[in-house]
């Protein structure tokens, strides 16, 4: 009798992927955790604070970061990439393509010397683009695996053949330039898709502005920007000229219940936008902020008592209709124009800065993802489930859980990731 | 008794301290101090050289107390604690000093005065080292019986999810057939299932299953114990049953608030969504024209919350209406369409479609219901209609069970404002107790749709596998030690823990608390309150600490 | 330089494993820059430090103490902070009593993504004690006498009436008492205000006792307060059995420490 297979394949290492890596690997099962960032963290690492607690995303997150890394029955494959899958259930054989970091991660201690050296600065991608990283760069202050990751796209000698100038300060000679992109195979019995989602670039909606007008940003830049780790330093400055905003619109739906656009809802924008109005008006009580909203989505445990708070205590003017369009005045700020549902008025507000709560949208690329797993994907391209078996993919030992699923909030995901750690379980120890 | 001999390393960790310190400096400080036998500066301590020096060093010089000061505990203290057990110390004989993320890094241009406060750090750590006791991780088995309660969709879920991974399963459920709430359902969103059918096959799949025992008409009586060993008693009729389990998982569901004096409710004319569907299923629906309001009995000021389920499960019912009757008309009395994620808008619009009209109302300006017609201002259109019906159905939220803060109680766990399990971490841990061992899932913890019910019922199938696949739960070595003779049974302990994890109980020298290691976190809230002073914090003592103050003190006088 | 100016305090500091010295740690790695007075021990929990080890603190001579949580409601043993919060209400109440500013004592709440809050903190903190000067300066007390006082503070910190005061005030203010009753959160705050005050009385009057038999008269003069108040603090100290009475000289009662 062969002996079971007790590995499984957790593919995406948000807070999905972490969560279902340690439940599997607390159970005594194996897990290869394949994450294609340099770190492990997801969306969940960029964000400020999450609803309803207004609890700092990172600090809760970290420490299931340090247990990932430590645990003995976790393998972390960071910009790794699934590129093949044969087999069937309780027996996948799956080709992993590990791309060189060129950088050790045995010896180096994310000491910084060499990215205080980098003669090379290009948009961050972790705080939206809003600053400048050097080309060898942490992905973000605490993430784990905490090393040190050369971008080849724009490093000199890796496009050039020019400088090394990392490599002569580094005192632990922990930079490899011959380091070379590798393909790993495995065996699991079972995987678990967790790859969660990209926000939706409203650029194809030229109505709403977003990268003609400098002070309308999206969501996840509103986030980066009240980060204290972020690019301001946790202050909540116009991109246009770093004044403080002071009145904020927040436009929901941008993409989303549109027959154009994503017919589906994001479930979560409500929540987040209310939130990201909470913490604005907390960093300065002069914050007045608008939610331009359709149809509010509170309801979550504790959710609707957040927006109530919200409105009573933090200054926030929910406002149900539709926003039509965003131009700017002279000054760079965003004149919102809108329909009031309830009066059937159209109007229009002057506000400093206007946050766009654009889609969840699964990756950009899912679609190769999926044909690799051969799965299906839904007409949205989220992996598709049945409403009675809703975290099976349709290829049996194959599940799914988190945003790539269905866009969902954490706790959310957080239940689902354990979930599907039970299914794949049942798989491997059957 | 031994004498004590600490021995410490002091890390350069290349240029990081050893840039702004005076490293080999500390060493030799270090040697100066009471009770060190020996001390190095290393350049990277955490490396495969360094931790083998300290290996080395431990043997050679017999070292009973193992001091390093470098970079931070929250990331290296596990591995310098294997070290020392490699070689054959108790890790918790292990004391780390920060000097690079607290020191080095955060004085970079006061070298003097950043060495001056290293020493300081050190000579605390080596007090505290001194003092430092062996401690014991010890284990106890966990019985892998899981103890359901609540055979509805959550529970059956849960408890095939656990069979089939082999574990033994008690699934108690109080009524004398197992489908809870989907026994008084016809069909669900937004596939159109039939509940019943759902509930055929849930059934036939637990009774045949042999790793599951099920305990209809049953319910739970007592429970004693702690995580991996729980006795158990259910109560069967006249009979009592008694077991033992290792986890628990509740999963008793929700009941839906019947609205006694709501928009004139009857049962008949004016009836909630359970009703309509009962009609539906028997083929008793006569109505031609009907109106269902949303919001009846929630999201006011006596019950704040959206119970999420009712908007799609009006889309539902007003679908189905029109498919059996397309003639019917269909009024839906909304404040706001509760229809998010990627199934449900399809829906709402698929329910445009057929006909249904939509009218939004405002709290401020409810519908009225009388002499046979619903009178509502509808905002959009910014006018009063009035609506004939030959049907009202009120949508009312899911509510807390009548029994779960009884259950609550016998189980020692908490509930929230509105009677719903309250689960240990809202965020990240959404199916977990804050006392270990036991789980929550489905309605009982939130309104939840049937995909929702089933994926926490798996979330809550794995977080209750571990410690039953373990077999083992560790327990915690930093708990409170109590001195019996001083603890007086005053209780304020077991008020302040919120584990669970010390409670006060008749021993023969009377009332007197007691620690259950398993559920302890070591945090020693319980320690430094206690009124008579009877409780020790393992590696956290009063004795300790006071220790690195004095030597704090000594260096600055 | 002033005096004021060259006085470099010396500050120690309790912070949480979990958030605030998490948070002193991103400090460090984000290379915040923050005066050396700061001497921090590491604690799981805030609400380990026990106030009595605060007056210790004080009684080695340092001359400022910060306690350092997670923000209220994210604490990481769910509770912890709260009761942190209430017994050090209870500890600045009882440096009052003794003579120093309670600004002395900090407590704050840091969360793990706050490096430069952190810096910013200790950097304000050793400012203000450097302003307040030696532990002391603000009574015109001798050390010596101080230092019996804040013996006496952390004695009282240290009797069961506090502690079960304070270790009960959630219950008492948000739940309800054996007879149905609640609290308010003012009435209660008078009530451990007053009981800081009468325990730290009656521990600098065990104090100035020795082992020498004294009337009311005599303790009132070493302890600088009324006879009346004294004879008060005495009969509960005798109910406490702290002291006894040893007979009279004339017509003044004496009375001694007892036993325990």
């Amino acid at each position: 009798m062969e002996e079971k297979l007790r590995a499984v394949l957790v593919i995406g290492g948000g807070i999905a992927g972490i969560q279902a890596a340690l439940d599997l690997g607390d159970m005594g099962i194996k897990v290869h955790l394949v994450e294609k960032k340099p770190s492990i963290g997801g969306r969940m690492a960029q964000l400020d604070k999450t609803f309803p607690t207004n609890d700092c995303s990172i600090c809760i997150l970290a420490p299931k970061l340090a247990d990932c890394f430590r645990h003995s029955n976790i393998t972390l494959h960071t910009l790794s990439e699934v590129k093949e899958v044969t087999g069937q259930m309780g027996d996948f054989s799956v080709k992993l393509h590990k791309y060189a970091r060129f950088v050790n991660e045995e010896k180096c201690v994310n000491c910084g010397e060499c990215a205080a050296k980098c003669p090379v600065k290009v948009p961050d991608e972790f705080d939206m683009g809003l600053r400048k990283r050097e080309v060898i760069y942490p992905y973000y202050l605490q993430g784990v695996p905490a090393v040190m990751t050369i971008d080849r796209e724009n490093c000199l000698y890796l496009t050039r053949g020019v400088c090394r100038i990392c490599e002569k300060f580094c005192t632990r000679e922990a930079i490899d330039f011959e380091q070379k992109d590798t393909d790993v195979m495995l065996n699991v019995g079972a995987i678990i898709a967790a790859t969660g989602f990209d926000p939706y670039d409203p650029s194809g909606i030229p109505q709403y502005g977003y990268k003609r007008y400098r002070n309308v940003i999206l969501s996840l830049e509103c986030e980066r920007l009240m980060c204290a780790s972020g690019p301001t330093g946790g202050h909540l400055l116009r991109p246009s000229d770093n004044k403080p905003a002071e009145k904020i619109a927040f436009v929901q739906c941008v993409g989303s219940r549109d027959f154009k656009n994503n017919r589906y809802c994001s479930s979560v924008c409500c929540m987040h936008a209310t939130k990201e109005a909470m913490l604005a008006y907390e960093h300065d009580h002069k914050v007045k902020s608008c939610i331009f909203y359709m149809d509010l989505r509170a309801a979550g445990k504790g959710f609707q008592e957040y927006v109530a708070r919200g409105e009573q205590e933090y200054n926030i003017s929910y406002i149900r209709g539709r926003v039509a369009k965003i131009t700017e005045d002279h000054d760079e700020n965003p004149i919102v124009w809108y329909e009031e549902t309830q009066s059937s008025k159209t109007n229009k507000m002057t506000a400093d800065l206007a946050v766009l709560a654009t889609s969840l949208m699964p990756r950009k690329d899912v679609k190769e993802l999926a044909k690799v797993l051969g799965v299906e994907l839904d007409e949205y391209n989220f992996f598709k489930t049945d409403p009675l078996n809703p975290l099976d993919t349709t290829r049996p030992g194959i599940f799914v859980c988190g945003c790539c699923r269905e866009p969902t909030d954490i706790p959310e995901s957080v239940a689902q990731a354990s979930g599907a750690a039970e299914r794949a379980a049942e798989t491997v120890m059957r | 008794m031994n004498e004590v001999r600490v021995g410490v390393f002091v890390c350069h960790c290349g240029t990081n301290i050893g840039g702004f310190l005076d490293v080999p400096g500390l060493a030799k400080y270090a040697l100066s101090l009471p009770n060190v036998v020996f001390a190095k500066d290393n350049q990277y301590t955490c490396s495969e050289a360094g931790l083998t020096e300290i290996k080395n060093a431990i043997a050679e010089n017999k070292l009973n107390r193992v001091v390093v000061a470098s970079c931070t505990p929250r990331t290296h203290e596990p591995l310098f604690r294997s070290i020392c057990k490699d070689a054959g110390l108790n890790p918790y004989l292990f004391q780390f000093v920060n000097i690079r993320d607290q020191c080095s890094w955060v004085h970079m241009q006061e070298r003097e005065r950043a060495t001056e406060k290293a020493k300081a750090l050190i000579r605390m750590g080596v007090a505290r080292a001194v003092l430092l006791e062996p401690l014991e991780e010890t284990e106890i088995e966990v019985n892998p019986c899981a103890l359901v309660i609540g055979g509805g969709i959550a529970g059956m879920t849960c408890a095939l999810s656990l069979a089939n991974r082999g574990f033994e399963v008690k699934l108690v459920e109080k009524e004398d057939r197992l489908g809870g709430t989907l026994n008084s359902l016809y069909k669900l969103y937004p596939a159109n299932e039939e509940a019943s059918k759902l509930v055929q096959d849930k059934t036939k799949k637990v009774k045949n299953n042999p790793n599951i025992e099920v305990l209809t008409s049953s319910e739970v009586k007592e429970v004693e114990g702690f995580i991996g060993n729980y006795d158990v008693t259910v109560r069967q009729g006249e009979k009592e049953r008694l077991f033992k389990a290792g986890v628990i998982i509740v999963a008793t569901g929700a009941e839906t608030l019947k609205p006694m004096g709501m928009y004139g409710y009857d049962g008949e004319n004016v009836v909630t969504h359970m009703e309509l569907e009962r009609m539906l299923k028997e083929g008793r629906l006569n109505a031609d024209m009907v109106v269902m309001i949303q919001c009846v009995g929630s999201r006011n000021e006596k019950r704040v919350y959206c119970s999420k389920v009712c908007c799609p499960t009006a889309l539902k019912n007003a679908i189905l209406i029109k498919e059996a009757k397309p003639n019917a008309q269909v009024f839906v009395l909304y404040r706001d369409m509760v229809t998010p994620g990627t199934k449900y808008e399809d829906y709402y619009g698929k329910a445009r479609e057929t006909g249904i009209t939509f009218i939004k109302y405002s709290p401020e300006r409810k519908p009225v219901v009388e002499n046979g017609s619903v009178r509502v201002y509808d905002e959009l259109l910014g006018e009063e209609l009035v609506l004939p019906y030959d049907l009202v159905v009120l949508s009312t939220p899911m509510v807390a069970h009548r029994n779960s803060t009884d259950l609550a109680q016998k189980l020692k766990v908490p509930v929230d404002e509105n009677g719903f399990f309250l689960e240990a971490h809202v965020k990240l841990r959404p199916v977990d107790f804050a006392t270990d061992g036991i789980y929550v899932c489905g309605c009982a913890h939130w309104p939840a749709n049937i995909g929702e019910s089933i994926s926490q019922a798996y979330g809550a199938a794995s977080r209750a596998s571990i410690p039953m696949s373990v077999g083992r739960v560790k327990t915690e070595p930093l708990i409170p030690v109590i001195d019996e003779d001083e603890c007086s049974g005053c209780g304020l302990c077991e008020l302040t823990c919120p584990f669970k994890a010390i409670q006060v109980e008749e021993t023969e020298k009377g009332r007197k608390a007691k620690v259950i290691a398993a559920s302890c976190k070591g945090c020693g809230a319980c320690g430094a309150g206690c009124p008579q002073r009877a409780i020790t914090m393992r590696h956290f003592t009063d004795e300790q600490l006071v220790a690195q103050v004095i030597a704090l003190a000594e260096v600055t006088h | 330089m002033t005096f004021q100016e060259s006085f470099e305090p010396d500050i120690l500091g309790f912070l949480c494993n979990w958030c605030s010295y998490a948070s002193a740690d991103l400090a460090g790695v984000s290379r915040m820059q923050y005066p050396p007075n700061v001497k921090i021990i590491r604690v799981m929990c805030s609400a380990r430090v026990d106030p009595t080890i605060i007056l210790e603190a004080f009684i080695q001579g340092l001359n400022g103490v910060m306690v350092l949580g997670c923000h209220l409601g994210t604490c990481h043993y769910m509770t912890g902070n709260y009761y942190t919060e209430r017994r050090m209400k209870t500890t600045k109440n009882v440096l009052k009593n003794v003579g120093l500013s309670p600004k002395r004592l900090l407590v704050d709440w840091v969360s793990a993504a706050e490096g430069e809050r952190f810096a910013t903190l200790v950097k304000d903190f050793t400012e203000r004690i450097r302003k307040l000067g030696p532990l002391g300066k603000e009574t015109d007390l001798e050390p010596q006498q101080l230092r019996i006082r804040l013996v006496a503070a952390k004695e009282a910190l240290a009797q069961q009436r506090i502690r079960w005061l304070v270790g009960r005030e959630r219950e008492l203010v948000e739940d309800k008492n054996v007879f149905g009753e609640k609290v308010s959160q003012e009435e209660f705050d008078q009530l451990t205000l007053q009981t800081v005050e009468k325990e730290f009385a009656k521990r600098r009057i065990l104090l100035s006792m020795k082992e020498e038999a004294l009337s009311v008269k005599e303790i009132a003069q070493r302890v600088e307060a009324s006879p009346r108040e004294v004879l008060r603090n005495i009969v509960s100290l005798e109910r406490d059995g702290l002291v006894s009475f040893v007979g009279i000289e004339g017509n003044s009662p004496k009375y001694r420490r007892a036993g325990g």
